[in-house]
């Protein structure tokens, strides 16, 4: 599995590529939406895309507006993962494509969780 | 933003914000940020971060604290080491993300409030007009540690 970690932030890439690494993701990194696009346009694969909302140059909700837009990344999981914790914008993001959604803070527990309801993580057997 | 957040609510659940913030990103478990017993100035070398809220109710969320704390709770939000060396843009980055995940959170409490600013950080507090509405005072390693809420013109 390949992610494609996208914020404008170096920790919070650093922090979600952490996560991402522990459950064995490679990973690309991005600092806004048009980099994350031109990665994806570049031919690079990735099952899921983490990405932030506020950013510079291309926000999170237009890079997902862009990414549904394009039938060639259809098998591109989006997950938002954001302050923006308004119902409203969670609507707003999920409407236009995102298929998650986890709000900062968070723990890389949380990120296992969302990516087990996604179907990109497995469940442990328990005993 | 003065009439569109109840200060009360506001008091009770900056602290609520702040300890989730501090749990779940910088210390790893609960009860490292404790609110302030006695209340404290700001320290004269102190470093902020701000962002603000656009909209109807335009407002800003504002952390203060001392240089070193700044520091060390960079280092512990991108897990270095206490006397690791930490790059100006590494500081600027982390610390300014904080102020952004404790003021995304805060502004979920504004009625409809637009669009959050990118964080800003500087060893001097921002010079515009703006009132200030409510300072919450924690203390986190034992330090000293302001979240502050102000209203925009």
């Amino acid at each position: 599995m390949r992610a494609l970690v996208i914020d404008d932030s170096r920790t919070m890439r650093r922090i979600v590529v952490a996560a991402l690494k522990a459950l064995e993701f490679d990973t690309v990194e991005a600092e806004d939406g048009r980099q994350a696009l031109d990665v994806l346009e570049s031919g690079t694969e990735v099952d899921l895309a983490c990405i932030d909302w506020n950013m510079p140059v291309m926000t999170g909700y237009e890079f997902v507006v862009a990414a549904r837009a394009n039938p060639a990344f259809r098998d591109v999981t989006l997950m938002m993962v954001t302050t923006e914790s308004e119902h409203g914008q969670i609507v707003k993001a999920l409407a236009a494509g995102a298929h998650e959604y986890l709000i900062k803070p968070f723990t890389p527990d949380a990120i296992k969780d969302k990516l087990q309801l996604l179907g990109l993580v497995g469940y442990e057997e328990t005993v | 933003m003065s009439a569109s957040i109840d200060m009360g609510v506001f008091a009770e659940t900056v602290f609520a914000i702040a300890d989730e913030v501090f749990s779940a990103m910088i210390d790893g478990e609960p009860g490292g940020l404790i609110p302030a017993f006695e209340p404290f100035e700001v320290p004269a070398d102190a470093t902020y971060a701000w962002v603000d809220v656009h909209g109807d109710h335009p407002g800003r969320v504002l952390l203060a604290t001392e240089h070193e704390t700044a520091m060390l709770l960079t280092r512990a939000l991108l897990a270095m080491d206490d006397d690791e060396p930490v790059s100006d843009a590494d500081f600027v980055d982390a610390f300014g993300e904080i102020a952004n995940v404790v003021g995304g959170n805060i502004k979920s409490l504004v009625p409809d409030p637009g669009p959050l600013t990118l964080p800003q950080v500087s060893p001097l507090p921002p010079t515009d007009q703006a009132e200030l509405l409510h300072d919450a005072q924690f203390i986190w390693r034992g330090r000293p540690l302001a979240i502050s809420l102000w209203s925009l013109p």
